[in-house]
């Protein structure tokens, strides 16, 4: 039920390795997430070359019903972010893993990425929830 | 992203902005509308309004969507957990006149009336209801859910000899079908439409008393259906037969937030309390000031009569910011001029809107910023509404 090829952090966010370009992973919020947050009305994401620490906000969701923090999966550089969200943060409602991503960095460690959950992980996490 | 409700390994940071008591238990004991199952049954998730767990929004539709369908079509909303109490016996409408602020002699039976229920010392406001005359001696009052014991109490400990005040809280069921297309799905299901706004008809479906008032909270043509909580399901069930051709949509209450917000209409509890009097929300056309009595006249007339010290006005983004409520709101200096006490994301307008209370000096059209969780968003101060909707027309 939830994409067998990303990564999932606790907090919701997925992770698919490779982004667009090389080196670089793309970032998003998982269909789970989007459903409990409701109709995301504002997104503030972070600033291309902004240097992030995993674990730590980079940004925020704005809902009908609630203001959540966005987190770093992982440390590393903010390569792309995803504008059009600007306009239509409606699109993370609608396509969470495809047209509604977020941001792509590089990762300052790629073994950073061995600590986030795969599918079935993320799954059981979310039932426990 | 965090915060998601049920996520004890890391709850930082999430702000509820609607229905929901930050720091409330949330294990106590909530009522539940006679609607409930159906609820379930249609994907609703829920939050607490007022000590009743209700709908916020709907598997399907969502604020937005739910939004929409009122504004365009049609909606229905189970609002069970307002309030409902009848003052009968001889003199009844009397009394409630002699209490609440507006003028009922200005009614005749058969039609409703929004009015207040101030503090008799402070003239703050004790609740925000709908009195509906049903003659000299019975007038049926709609008190917010939070608030409706408080009335209640009040109205009681005044009451003259063989005047009676009954909470009826649990014993009736409110549905309110709002949008342009709510005289059709009423039709629909052999219910009285036309009447004028603010009047009611009271009748009977399915052998059940059933009250049709031309009332609402979102703006729009609509009515609101007052009948005993055991029939409530059937007329549910009968109202989305029905009203499948008229594109009905249940809507919950993030929805009906939006609707009254875009409308300008105060929440109480938010907008207006016992600490905020009606002068300050600029609710005086609520007020009878020509009757020799109702609670809070004298120190009410006297704050009319030297100004209010600040006033309810309306924001709208300049910018990409949602203003919330208890974010402050700063002039083009950065001293501090008010509050915001409303605040969402008007779906019609896809802007940034709110309600606030702000110094009296701060005039509409004033540029001013609402610090947004540490950012200073630009805002206009303006009187609502911020749509062109009207319940009348």
């Amino acid at each position: 039920m939830f994409p067998e090829d990303l990564k999932y952090t606790r907090e919701h966010e997925w992770v698919r390795v490779p982004g667009s370009t090389e080196g670089s992973v793309r970032v998003g919020i998982t269909d789970y997430a989007q459903d409990a947050l409701g109709d995301i009305v504002f997104i503030n994401l972070p600033e291309v070359g902004a240097e992030l620490t995993g674990g730590a906000v980079c940004g925020e969701l704005e809902s009908t019903k609630s203001v959540s923090d966005l987190y770093a999966p992982i440390s590393g550089t903010v390569v792309a972010r995803n504008d059009d969200l600007e306009d239509h943060p409606e699109v993370v409602n609608s396509d969470p893993y495809g047209e509604g991503w977020m941001f792509e960095l590089t990762p300052a460690d790629p073994t950073g990425l061995d600590a986030l959950m795969d599918a079935e992980d993320y799954g059981g996490h979310v039932e426990q929830a | 992203m965090p915060g998601l409700v049920g996520h004890p390994e890391r709850m930082l940071r999430r702000v509820p902005v609607l229905g929901e008591c930050a720091g409330r238990d949330r294990f106590a004991v909530m009522k539940r509308s006679p609607l409930h199952d159906r609820h379930l049954a249609r994907g609703a998730k829920f939050a607490e309004f007022g000590g009743w767990e209700m709908p916020l929004e709907y598997a399907g539709g969502g604020v937005l969507r739910e939004h929409a369908a009122v504004r365009a079509a049609v909606g229905v909303f189970d609002v069970s957990h307002l309030g409902k109490a009848r003052v009968s016996g001889p003199g009844a409408a009397a009394y409630v006149d002699a209490s609440l602020t507006n003028a009922l002699a200005k009614i005749a039976p058969g039609q409703a009336q929004y009015t207040l229920c101030c503090d008799d010392a402070t003239g703050g406001v004790v609740d925000d209801l709908i009195a509906y005359l049903i003659g000299p001696d019975e007038v049926f009052l709609v008190p917010n859910a939070a608030n409706c014991a408080e009335v209640v109490r009040r109205l009681r400990a005044q009451a003259p000899a063989g005047v009676e005040v009954v909470d009826l809280h649990d014993e009736y069921a409110v549905l309110a079908v709002q949008g342009p297309r709510s005289d059709e799905v009423l039709a629909a299901v052999g219910l009285p439409v036309g009447h004028a706004y603010m009047s009611f008809v009271e009748t009977s479906w399915q052998a059940v008393p059933l009250t049709v008032c031309r009332t609402g909270y979102t703006g729009e043509r609509g009515y609101e259906l007052l009948l005993p909580a055991d029939a409530a399901g059937g007329l549910w069930d009968a109202l989305f037969e029905a009203g499948a051709a008229y594109d009905l949509m249940p809507c919950g209450l993030g929805a009906r937030d939006t609707l009254r917000t875009e409308m300008g209409y105060p929440l109480h509890g938010q907008d207006i309390s016992l600490d905020v009097t009606p002068v300050q929300a600029r609710l005086g056309w609520a007020v009878g000031w020509k009757k020799p009595a109702f609670w809070g006249r004298s120190v009410l007339v006297a704050e009319r009569a030297a100004g209010p010290a600040r006033r309810l006005l309306g924001l709208e983004s300049a910018g990409r910011g949602i203003p919330r409520p208890g974010m402050p709101v700063v002039d083009a200096v950065g001293s501090p001029v008010g509050v915001v006490t409303s605040g969402t994301f008007s779906p019609t307008r896809r802007v940034g809107i709110g309600l606030a209370l702000l110094a009296a000096e701060v005039a509409e059209g004033a540029e001013i910023a609402v610090d947004v969780r540490g950012r200073q968003e630009p805002f206009v101060v303006k009187r609502p509404p911020f749509v062109s909707a009207s319940p009348t027309t």
